[in-house]
């Protein structure tokens, strides 16, 4: 058991998980002041509320509604675990990549540009070639965009930050500027205007895989099954492989990389593509679902919150594409509670206070972490302790060695 | 109570890491103005107890004493509170900080709430003046040499007006004169009353400096002899467990065709408008080692880049087996038979964070025996770094499975001369190979080198050393201000003479020191 708590990465998992139970013991504390302050509330319905955050998408009660809950809180995963793995493989090379919400702009223009502009439709297996096809534009313009910081990191030494936030908007913009000169792919006919048609016009979609039959009424597609091969394929390149050898010493050593004869700069390019291309590929997906629509217009004035969300996620995942979608979808079983917290009188937004005190005690992981080694130790020492005292107390041997006493041939 | 006769006083002091004891029942007294020498090899226990006593380890068993009384030292502001302060053996420096700035840190004097660096500036200069401890107060610290960071470390201590002063490992980097200097400022010290703890492990400081010295040996009290009583013999066989030879066992060179040349080489100063490697030009064959001798910052370090590839050099031409290599990656150089044991291990040598058999490979990965179609060969990896570390002793707490981090110095840097060694190389660039080593692992590291010269290398060593330099290289060239000042026997010069060279006050004709 002992030796179970030594290994490193059991202490990860155990003090993420601490991190979370922390995070919502907090965020229950706060929703117990908001029942008292609140007239209409009582310190029941905080109670109540704890309940249903902690049921997620099981809170609703109904049967129906939490099969399609389920359903869709693996769908709105998929690209958060997207955005978390891009993010993950950046921090193992020694980057912070708080761009995956351009390079997730990028890969929704991609996508969309390919999906909607090819009209597959009455062919579904047509439509699954355009589908990918989509998919490689949308890694492709990624990969590129998110190799932009890495290029002025690599060669100028830019601060790779500096250049995602910049890069960033100019996404949004980019956006904007691209769908609106396209009036072909507006959506007039739903009576609506600032959004893109979807997929389900050109047959282009995403394909469901029968997913759909099994979680009646959601959004879900095979785009968790995308994402679970990449994130083990990430997980491999990063462990098993001379590439994520590679890209592991830079992050860690970028001096002592170099001295062994690596490549630091094309590895910190390569490492930013990936990356950007990791969360290309989680804005395509969720907008290649046919239900999803793009408010286009209005992107240049906000960033999609999947890139920023996906920071969170490598944190509390430790970097470990596996852990991550564990966490992403722990995320979204969070908010899928919060979104019905409203039963018990609360803001939905709870959901996401609570996400962020996990998120701030992730920042004390490290520290959890020495908690848990101090605290295996401790029963060892213990042990030695009280038999050390037993043999001192025998023999009294307070004075201090003699000057000669230990010297020895 | 009775007033003690020692200032400080470590009784019965243990601390374990894991599984092992770093320190086992440690005791150690330190007389009020004596200089004590701590003597140890590597992994001996001497840096853990004095980070007990500093502060930054809490002994799993133990108690320290000041003048008798018994206190307690949670973490380093507890140390500073009782007078005591420490040069650390990794500098303990904020690297974009100027060298005023990390002296004063912690210790700023402010008014309302500005920082007043005029008093300290004055008091630093004074200190620096008194004690001869050069320094540029307001050059970053990460842009001067290992020797004046040192003595930045060394003035913060001072600085403090601590009255027991542990200086760990001080004279790694420092040059003989420097040394020589220290060791003055320490027997000013304690004749002013000051008491020190003086971690080393060069038998010839302690006996030159130290009034007693106390010896550990894997974490366990060896014992404490006055100086004056004992020979370095006995010091080194208390050391080690058993007789050391001092000089390096090798034959006559017998030098074969050039390996390395390098012709007319310069490299622009990072500092100066300068060149800080100007004009060299020298020959390395097989089977030589040839030394490049001179005091700390005068273009060795560059001169070891340049050769190795990390700096570019700006004009010359090196040249490895009659190939021009100068505009070559480092991975060519590598894969064309250069070794690299680099002066800075943590920064440049290992990857801290990797485990010891991710460092093993660090220069071999891209060998089929280690990679198949991009995939690491785990198993071949792990079996490699075992034999390695079996065939060069490196000690660790996990085996080839501890990080590189856990591991003390002198382990580090045997992990990195085994991985050089291995390397099928014809060139062997060493700068500083046995720099912060102790006896034991400095035979070893020297007996290594001389074995891979009368394999047939070429062996360029680049170090500050004087008894390294002397004992180790078939033929030594000094280098002043980036150029070479003239070449030297071993055999027939001595350290005077050197050392003549290395201040610049002699110099040969340029033509005769580089032909032969």
């Amino acid at each position: 058991m002992n030796n179970f708590f030594k290994k490193e990465g059991v202490k990860s998992v155990v003090s993420s998980i601490l991190c979370i139970l922390a995070g919502i013991l907090l965020g229950f504390i706060i929703m117990v002041v908001l029942a008292l302050v609140n007239d209409r509330t009582t310190i029941a319905d905080a109670f109540k509320g704890l309940g249903i955050l902690l049921a997620g998408p099981f809170s609703s009660g109904n049967a129906a509604y939490i099969v399609t809950n389920v359903g869709d809180m693996i769908f709105y995963a998929a690209p958060l675990i997207m955005t978390g793995l891009s993010v993950a493989i950046a921090y193992k090379t020694g980057l912070f990549n708080i761009g995956a919400a351009g390079q997730f702009y990028m890969g929704t223009l991609a996508a969309l540009m390919v999906a909607l502009n090819i009209n597959t439709s009455g062919s579904p297996a047509l439509g699954v070639l355009v589908w990918i096809l989509a998919l490689l534009a949308a890694m492709a313009a990624g990969m590129l965009w998110g190799a932009i910081p890495g290029f002025f990191k690599a060669v100028f030494n830019v601060n790779e930050v500096i250049v995602c936030i910049m890069t960033n908007w100019i996404s949004a913009n980019v956006v904007t500027w691209v769908f609106t000169n396209m009036p072909d792919l507006i959506n007039r006919g739903a009576g609506k205007s600032g959004y893109l048609i979807t997929t389900a016009m050109t047959g282009n979609g995403t394909p469901k895989l029968g997913l759909d039959q099994i979680f009646k009424g959601s959004y879900i597609d095979m785009g968790i099954i995308v994402v679970l091969i990449l994130a083990v394929l990430i997980y491999v390149i990063l462990n098993k492989t001379v590439f994520g050898y590679e890209l592991r010493a830079c992050g860690s050593n970028k001096y002592g990389a170099r001295c062994a004869g690596m490549n630091e700069k094309r590895n910190i390019i390569m490492s930013m593509a990936i990356a950007g291309g990791l969360a290309a590929i989680g804005g395509a997906l969720y907008y290649l679902n046919p239900g999803i629509e793009l408010k286009f217009d209005t992107a240049y004035s906000q960033l999609p919150s999947y890139g920023f969300n996906g920071i969170p996620v490598a944190l509390l995942g430790s970097n470990n594409p596996i852990a991550v979608i564990f966490v992403g979808i722990f995320i979204r079983f969070l908010s899928m509670g919060g979104d019905q917290l409203t039963s018990a009188g609360f803001n939905k937004y709870i959901a996401d206070i609570i996400v962020a005190l996990i998120i701030y005690f992730a920042g004390f992981s490290m520290f959890f972490k020495g908690f848990l080694s101090k605290l295996s130790k401790k029963k060892t020492v213990d042990s030695d302790l009280t038999k050390k005292a037993d043999i001192q107390s025998a023999g009294d041997k307070t004075d201090a060695p003699a000057e000669s006493e230990g010297k020895e041939a | 109570m009775s007033e003690s006769p020692y200032i400080i006083e470590m009784r019965h002091i243990t601390k374990i890491f894991g599984s092992n004891r770093a320190n086992d029942d440690i005791t150690l007294q330190l007389k009020k103005g004596e200089i004590h020498a701590l003597l140890g090899e590597n992994g001996a226990g001497k840096s853990t107890l004095m980070s007990v006593l500093f502060g930054l380890y809490d002994p799993d068993e133990g108690e320290i004493y000041k003048n008798g009384e018994k206190v307690t030292i949670k973490d380093p502001n507890d140390a500073t509170a009782l007078g005591i302060g420490m040069v650390h053996q990794h500098f303990k420096l904020v690297e974009c900080f100027s060298v005023l700035d990390n002296i004063i840190l912690g210790e700023e004097d402010t008014r309302m709430g500005f920082l007043q660096k005029k008093k300290a500036r004055e008091k630093v200069k004074a200190l620096s003046e008194k004690y001869g401890l050069f320094v540029d107060t307001d050059a970053l610290i990460e842009d001067i040499t290992v020797g004046m960071q040192q003595r930045a470390e060394i003035l913060k201590m001072l600085y403090r007006d601590n009255e027991i002063l542990i200086f760990d490992e001080p004279t790694a980097v420092l040059t003989p004169q420097e040394i020589e200097e220290l060791m003055q400022i320490m027997r000013n010290l304690a004749a002013e009353g000051k008491s020190i703890l003086f971690i080393t492990h060069k038998l010839n400081e302690i006996m030159e400096v130290a009034d007693r010295c106390s010896v550990l040996r894997k974490g366990k009290y060896i014992g404490t002899v006055n100086v004056a009583d004992t020979t370095k013999e006995e010091l080194s066989e208390m050391m080690v467990g058993h007789m050391v030879k001092f000089a390096v066992d090798k034959d006559e060179a017998k030098p074969g065709k050039p390996v390395l040349e390098i012709k007319n080489l310069c490299v622009k100063s990072k500092s100066s408008h300068k060149n800080a490697v100007n004009d060299v030009t020298l020959t390395v064959r097989e089977g030589e080692i040839v030394c490049i001798a001179g005091i700390d910052g005068n273009g060795q370090t560059e001169l070891g880049y340049a050769v190795t590839g990390l700096e570019k050099a700006d004009s010359g031409s090196i040249i490895l087996n009659g190939e021009d290599i100068t505009k070559k990656n480092i991975r060519y150089r590598c894969e064309h038979g250069m070794s690299h044991i680099p002066e800075d291990r943590h920064k440049h040598g290992l990857i801290l964070d990797f485990t010891l058999r991710e460092n093993m490979v660090l220069r071999r990965y891209l060998e089929p025996d280690f990679q198949k179609n991009g995939f690491i060969k785990f198993k071949e990896v792990r079996e490699y770094a075992q034999k390695l570390t079996e065939e060069f002793d490196v000690r660790s707490s996990d085996g080839v499975d501890s990080t590189a981090r856990s591991m003390s110095g002198g382990n580090q840097q045997k992990a990195i001369v085994a991985r050089e060694l291995d390397h099928e190389h014809k060139l062997l660039v060493a700068i500083q190979p046995t720099r912060g080593l102790d006896v034991g692992a400095i035979e070893f590291i020297h007996s290594q080198i001389v074995k891979k010269r009368d394999e047939g290398a070429a062996v360029l060593l680049i170090s500050l050393e004087l008894d390294e330099i002397m004992s180790l290289s078939d033929r030594i060239l000094v280098m002043y201000e980036g150029e070479i000042m003239g070449q030297l026997d071993p055999k027939t010069t001595n350290i005077k003479e050197m050392g003549l060279y290395m201040a610049g006050a002699k110099r040969d004709s340029v033509k005769e020191a580089q032909d032969e």
